[in-house]
C-alpha cells in the first residue's frame, strides 16, 4: 500500500485510540494522509477505507464534504484568501483580482511551477484582522497591497519559514 | 470592570496558576456534581455560542441515572462571520477553557471530553495539545486529577473545514467521522449524544468562564450584566472601525459604548449605516436601531435580533447592502450541508436572485422573491443554517430597500460606494 | 397508550408510533418522499411537515413521537403552505423533464405538483443546477442525477438493508449528488429496489425502461417462485404481456424482492421458451411427442420411474403420482430434502427450489422412495426411464447419465433441460397456469395466472393426463384441483 504504510499505521493506531470508535479516526487519518502528499488521492481513501474496515462510499463522502481536503495535488503554497463579509469590507475582492492577476491563475487553480494554488475560502474566524490570507496552515492579517506583494516574494524565494 | 477571560500573562500554565488557575478546580471536585450544576445555574451563564441557552440547565439535563459513558464535548468550530473571540480566548488563557472543562467533566459525570477545533486554527489546536499536556502534567488533567480518583481525559480534534459543524449535532458526527449533518431532535445530545451516550457540548467562552464562577460564586457573576443577560460577554468587533478586536465587557454594554470606548469610534470619513450585532445570521439593524441598543440577549431580541455569538460587524455607508447580502449568500451557499430540503434549494436560490440584482439583471420582483424564498426556509430545516440565511435576507430587504430597488432600476451601489465590484 | 386528536379525530396509539404512522393508520395519507417505512428516518425531504398544537415550529410527521394529548393538524393553511414551498424548492434545480421521464405517472413529484401546487415556476432555466445525466450503474439500472432530490432512500436501502454501502451523497448543498466508487457497479443482489424506492425518476430500471407507460399496466398478484422464500410479487401486465415484477410488501416474508426474482418473467417471453415437444434435438408436435414419449413408457414397462419436484405446484406433483399409480410403478420420488432458511439475511433462500415443503406433502399422502433411495435404483439399473420436471430431474443428472436411463422431461424453456434428456414435452408456466406452493415458513400460497400460455401450450396435469391416455391409462383429470381428489 502506497499511502498506508507501516510508519502510517503506527500513527493511526495512536489516533485511534483517542476514540471508543475507530471510525472516529477517518478525519484525523484523512487530514494526516493530507499531510503526507498533499492531497488525499483516490487510493489513499481506499487504502483508508479497508485500513478502517469501513465503505469507501463513505471516505468519499467524507473527503468531499469538507473543503479542507485537497482532491488534487496543491501547490507548495496554498493561497487561501478569505471573502466573507469582513474580509469583504476591508478589500478581499481587490487581493484576490491582485493575486489572480500576479499568478495568472484563477480561483481553484495552480500555477504551473507548482508553487502556488489560489482559493476564495469562506471566513476564516480571524475577522478582526481582516483581510485575511491563509497560506497552508498559517495566518497572514490586516493585508494590504504591498504586504501582500511582499509577501508573495518571500515565498517565492524560501524566505518565509512556514510552519508545518 | 476587571476581564474574567481576557486577561494577560495567563497564556502559559506557570502563569495561570500564579494568578490562581486551577483552584477552581480544586474547589469543583470537592463539590458534589449538583452543587457545581447548581452553583452554574445561579451565575445564570448561559451559551455563549449562539443560542444562549443556560448552561446549568443544560448540564442538569444528562440523566443521573445513565449507564455507560458521558462525553463533554467543547464546540470550538469557530465558523460564523465575524465571530473570533474563542480563537483569542485559546491564545490567551487556554487553561481557563481546560479547567472548566474540568470542571464540567466533574459536574456530569463525563470521564472524558473533546474539544472540537475547526480544521483552519492549525496554531490554536497546537497551542491546546501544549497546553492539555502540562495541564496533564500537574495533575490537573488525566487519570486520578489532583488525587481526588477523578478522571478527565481530553482530547482536540480539528475540524476539516465545514461550517455546519458549529451546529452541535453536525459537530457530533463529524466527531465521529462523518460528514456533518445534523441530526435530527429528539433525541436530545444529553440523552443520545457523541457515540450515542449522554453528552454536553458547550462553547470554548461558556466553558472559560466556570473556573471563575465556582470560584468567586454563582452569585458574584449574576451581578454582572443586565438582568438575565449575566457575565461578561467577549464582543468580536470587525468593520471600519479604528480598533477591530475581541473586547469583553459586561453584558448589557450599548453599541456606542462598545464603537466609542473600545474600539476607538469609526475610521475616519466613515458612516455608520448598519449593524450586524451577533454574527451574520443575526438580522441586521440600521444605525439608529443600533446606536443605543444594549447589547444583551433581551435587549437585542427586543430590537429585533439577537446577541448570537457576539460578533458585531460595523457596516458603513460605503458598502452596497445588496453586495454584502450576496457575499452572505454565497457563504451560506457554499455551507449548507444539502440535507434539507429547503435549505439545500433556497440557499443556492437566493444567491442567485442576488447575483441578478447585484449585477443590475434583476427585477423589482426578484426583490419580493428573496423575501418570499427565505420566508419559505424559515423554520422548516432539521438545523437553524437556512434561517441564519433567511433572518439576514429578510432584514437586508426591510431594512435597505431603497438600495436593493436601486440595483433592480439599473443603479448600482449607493452613492458613495467606493468601488463596483 | 398515548391519545392523541389527528385533524379533529381521537386516535389511540401505541408507545412510539409516530405522527405519520399513526396518520396512516386513520387514513389520513401525508405526502413525504425520504420517509420510507423499512428505512431509518431521516426527516430531510420536509414534506411531511404538520402543525402541532404548542410546537411553535411545524415538526416532521415522520420523526415526531405521538405524545399523549398531543394536537396535529395535516392539512392546515400553515401546513399546505410549507407542502406547497418544499414542493417549489424540489423543483427548482429538477429538469421537468416529463414527457420523456418513464417515471412518470408513478412519480412522487408529478402526485404531489398536481395536489398541492400547479404553480408556474419562477425560477429562471438557464439557473439550475447542471447535474450528472443519465447512466447505467450496473447490470439493472440506470441514475438520472439530474432528477434526483436527495432523499436518500437508496444511500440507506444500501447501507441498511443490502449492507453493501455503495452509494453516498457526495459534496454538499445544491451541488451534491448521489454517487458510487468510479468504475464500480451497483451490482448487489437487490438493486432493483432502490428503482421501485426512488420516489422520482433518478433511478430507473434498465430493463423496464420506455417499455411501457405505467398508467397502461394491469397488475396481478402472484408469488416469487425463484426459491423457497416464496416471495409475494405483483406482475404489471398489459394485452398479455407481463413488463416487470414488483414486490407486494407483506408482513410475514418480504418487503423487498431480489433481481433474479424480479427477472423471472423474462422466461416467459424467452427465445428458448418451449411451445413445442422435443424428441432428442428434434423440434416435433406436442401430439407426436406424446406418442413418442408414451411409446417409451410402455417399453420399459415396470421399470420406468416417476419423480416428483419441488419447482412444480402441489396440484402437478399430485398429477404426477397419479401417473405413478396408473403406471403401477413403485419407482416414484417426491422427498427433496434442502437445507432451508434465507441464506443473505435478506430473502434469497438455501433452497433454490419454490416447493420442496408442496413436494412433501405428496411423500405424506401417496409415499414413495426417499430421494437416497431413488437415486441408488437408478445407479443399480433397475430404473431404465425417468419421467420428471427438468430441474429436479438435473438433480440427477450425473445418475440418468451413468446408468443410461431415458428422461422424459417436462419444461418450460430449453434451458432447463438436462443434457441427453430423450423427450422434454412443454407445459404452462405459473405465470399462465393456478398452481399451489409452500414455502420455507410452511406459508401455502396459491398462485394465480396472469397472463394466457403461449397457444398450443398446457397446464403440465393436462400433458399428463394426455401422456397417460396415450399409454392407455387414464388419470380422470379436468383441472389442476382433480388431481388433489383424496388428499385433502
Amino acid at each position: 500500500m502506497a499511502f498506508v504504510t507501516e510508519e502510517f499505521r503506527v500513527k493511526a493506531e495512536k489516533i485511534c485510540a483517542k476514540y471508543p470508535k475507530r471510525d472516529a479516526a477517518l478525519i484525523p487519518l484523512l487530514q494526516e494522509l493530507q499531510k503526507e502528499s498533499g492531497y488525499v488521492a483516490e487510493e489513499a481513501m481506499d487504502e483508508l477505507a479497508r485500513f478502517l474496515d469501513l465503505p469507501y462510499s463513505r471516505v468519499k463522502a467524507v473527503v468531499t464534504f469538507y473543503t479542507m481536503f485537497n482532491r488534487e495535488p496543491a501547490g507548495k503554497y496554498h493561497l487561501q484568501v478569505c471573502r466573507n463579509i469582513s474580509c469583504h469590507m476591508a478589500g478581499a475582492p481587490g487581493l484576490l483580482a491582485r493575486l489572480r492577476s500576479k499568478l495568472g491563475i484563477t480561483e481553484g487553480e495552480t500555477t504551473r511551477d507548482g508553487l502556488f494554488t489560489l482559493s476564495a475560502v469562506e471566513c476564516l474566524g480571524a475577522c478582526g484582522a481582516a483581510p485575511v490570507m491563509q497560506v497552508n496552515d498559517e495566518y497572514f492579517e490586516k493585508l494590504d497591497e504591498s504586504k501582500l506583494d511582499a509577501l508573495l516574494e518571500d515565498l517565492k524565494h524560501g524566505k518565509y519559514p512556514l510552519k508545518g | 470592570m476587571e476581564n474574567i477571560l481576557l486577561r494577560d500573562k495567563v497564556a502559559e500554565l506557570e502563569g495561570y496558576f500564579a494568578a490562581g488557575g486551577y483552584r477552581a478546580l480544586k474547589k469543583a471536585l470537592a463539590m458534589t456534581p449538583a452543587a457545581v450544576i447548581d452553583e452554574v445555574k445561579k451565575s445564570g451563564l448561559r451559551g455563549r455560542g449562539g443560542a444562549g441557552f443556560p448552561a446549568g440547565l443544560k448540564w442538569s439535563f444528562i440523566p443521573g441515572d445513565a449507564p455507560g459513558p458521558r462525553y463533554l464535548v467543547c464546540n470550538a468550530d469557530e465558523g460564523e462571520p465575524g465571530t473570533f473571540k474563542d480563537r483569542e480566548l485559546i491564545l490567551k488563557n487556554p487553561h481557563a477553557l481546560l479547567e472548566g472543562m474540568a470542571i464540567a467533566g466533574h459536574a456530569i459525570g463525563a470521564a472524558s471530553g473533546y474539544i472540537y477545533i475547526r480544521g483552519e486554527f492549525a496554531a490554536e489546536a497546537v497551542k491546546l495539545e501544549k497546553a492539555i499536556a502540562a495541564a496533564r502534567a500537574k495533575g490537573f488533567l488525566g487519570r486520578n486529577i489532583l488525587g481526588t480518583g477523578t478522571d478527565f481525559e481530553l482530547h482536540v480534534h480539528r475540524g476539516a473545514g465545514a461550517y455546519i459543524c458549529g451546529e452541535e449535532t453536525a459537530l457530533l458526527e463529524s466527531l465521529e467521522g462523518f460528514k456533518g449533518q445534523p441530526r435530527l431532535k429528539p433525541p436530545f445530545p444529553a440523552v443520545k449524544g457523541l457515540f450515542a451516550s449522554p453528552t454536553v457540548i458547550n462553547n470554548v467562552e461558556t466553558l472559560a468562564a466556570v473556573p471563575a464562577i465556582i470560584e468567586r460564586g454563582g452569585d458574584w457573576y449574576a451581578a454582572i450584566g443586565n438582568g438575565k443577560s449575566t457575565g461578561t460577554k467577549l464582543f468580536c468587533v470587525s468593520g471600519p472601525v479604528n480598533k477591530p478586536g475581541v473586547y469583553e465587557l459586561p453584558l448589557g454594554v450599548t453599541f456606542k459604548e462598545l464603537l466609542e470606548k473600545s474600539c476607538g469610534g469609526l475610521q475616519e470619513g466613515k458612516r455608520l449605516k448598519a449593524v450586524i450585532p451577533g454574527g451574520s445570521s443575526t438580522p441586521v439593524l440600521t444605525a439608529e436601531e443600533a446606536w443605543l441598543v444594549k447589547l444583551d440577549y433581551e435587549s437585542l431580541a427586543a430590537a429585533g435580533s439577537m446577541l448570537g455569538s457576539g460578533a458585531v460587524i460595523v457596516i458603513d455607508h460605503g458598502q452596497c447592502m445588496v453586495k454584502l447580502l450576496q457575499v452572505l449568500a454565497r457563504f451560506y451557499h457554499h455551507e449548507s450541508c444539502g440535507q434539507c430540503t429547503p435549505c439545500r434549494e433556497g440557499c443556492g436560490w437566493l444567491e442567485k436572485l442576488l447575483n441578478r440584482l447585484e449585477s443590475g439583471r434583476g427585477t423589482k420582483k426578484d426583490i419580493d422573491t428573496i423575501v418570499s424564498v427565505a420566508e419559505a426556509m424559515m423554520g422548516r430545516t432539521i438545523c437553524p443554517l437556512a434561517d441564519a440565511m433567511a433572518m439576514p435576507a429578510i432584514s437586508f430587504v426591510k431594512k435597505f430597500r431603497s438600495e436593493f430597488e436601486a440595483h433592480a432600476a439599473g443603479r448600482c451601489c449607493p452613492p458613495d460606494a467606493p468601488v463596483k465590484h | 397508550m398515548p391519545k392523541i386528536t389527528l385533524d379533529g379525530k381521537i386516535l389511540e396509539v401505541d408507545k412510539g408510533t409516530t405522527v405519520l404512522e399513526a396518520a396512516q393508520a386513520a387514513g389520513v395519507y401525508i405526502p413525504r418522499y425520504c420517509y420510507h417505512p423499512k428505512l431509518s428516518v431521516s426527516g430531510n425531504c420536509r414534506m411531511c411537515l404538520v402543525e402541532v398544537e404548542k410546537s411553535p415550529k411545524l415538526l416532521t410527521a415522520c420523526s415526531t413521537e405521538c405524545a399523549d394529548g398531543m394536537v396535529v393538524n395535516t392539512a392546515s393553511d400553515k401546513v399546505k403552505a410549507a407542502r406547497r414551498d418544499v414542493l417549489e424548492f424540489l423543483l427548482i434545480n429538477h429538469p421537468l423533464d416529463c414527457p420523456i421521464c418513464d417515471q412518470a405517472g408513478e412519480c412522487g413529484l408529478q402526485d404531489y405538483y398536481m395536489e398541492y401546487s400547479r404553480a408556474r415556476s419562477r425560477f429562471p432555466a438557464e439557473d439550475k443546477v447542471l447535474r450528472q445525466k443519465r447512466r447505467a450503474l450496473g447490470p439493472h439500472l440506470m441514475l438520472d442525477n439530474e432528477r434526483c432530490i436527495l432523499c436518500t432512500r437508496c444511500v440507506r436501502f444500501c447501507s441498511e438493508v443490502t449492507k453493501t454501502a455503495e452509494l453516498e451523497v457526495m459534496e454538499r448543498a445544491d451541488h451534491s449528488f448521489i454517487d458510487l466508487k468510479a468504475g464500480k457497479t451497483l451490482d448487489n443482489d437487490y438493486s432493483l429496489n432502490i428503482a421501485d424506492l426512488c420516489p422520482v425518476g433518478a433511478w430507473t430500471s434498465r430493463d423496464f425502461r420506455f417499455k411501457q407507460r405505467v398508467w397502461f399496466l394491469k397488475k396481478a398478484p402472484t408469488v416469487c417462485l425463484g426459491c423457497a422464500t416464496g416471495c409475494l410479487t405483483e406482475a404489471h401486465h398489459n394485452e398479455g404481456e407481463v413488463y416487470r415484477l414488483m414486490p407486494r410488501p407483506n408482513a410475514e416474508t418480504n418487503t423487498w424482492l431480489c433481481d433474479r426474482g424480479r427477472m423471472a418473467y423474462k422466461s416467459l417471453r424467452a427465445g428458448d421458451r418451449l411451445v413445442k415437444g422435443f424428441i432428442k434435438n428434434g423440434l416435433i408436435d406436442l401430439e407426436p411427442a406424446l406418442r413418442e414419449a408414451a411409446t417409451r413408457i410402455d417399453e420399459a414397462k415396470g421399470a420406468a420411474a416417476v419423480l416428483g419436484s419441488p419447482w412444480l405446484s402441489v396440484e402437478d406433483n399430485a398429477a404426477l403420482a397419479l401417473l405413478a399409480a396408473a403406471m403401477k410403478t413403485e419407482n416414484v420420488c417426491f422427498d427433496f430434502k434442502f437445507e432451508t432458511g434465507i441464506k443473505d439475511g435478506i430473502l434469497i433462500n438455501k433452497d433454490p427450489s419454490p416447493n420442496a415443503a408442496g413436494a412433501a406433502l405428496l411423500k405424506a399422502a401417496r409415499g414413495g422412495l426417499g430421494l437416497d433411495e431413488f437415486r441408488a435404483r437408478l445407479n443399480s439399473g433397475a430404473i431404465k426411464l425417468v419421467i420428471a420436471e427438468a430441474r429436479a430431474a438435473a438433480l440427477l443428472k450425473d445418475e440418468l447419465k451413468a446408468s443410461g436411463a431415458r428422461l422424459i422431461a417436462f419444461a418450460t424453456n430449453r434451458g432447463d433441460i438436462p443434457a441427453g434428456a430423450y423427450a422434454t414435452l412443454p407445459y404452462a408456466s405459473y405465470f399462465e397456469v393456478p398452481g399451489t406452493f409452500i414455502n420455507y415458513q410452511g406459508r401455502r400460497r396459491a398462485v394465480e395466472p396472469v397472463v394466457a400460455a403461449p397457444a398450443g401450450v398446457k397446464p403440465l396435469w393436462e400433458v399428463l393426463n394426455k401422456l397417460a391416455a396415450y399409454s392407455g391409462a387414464s388419470l380422470r383429470l379436468d383441472s389442476a384441483a382433480d388431481a388433489m381428489k383424496g388428499m385433502e
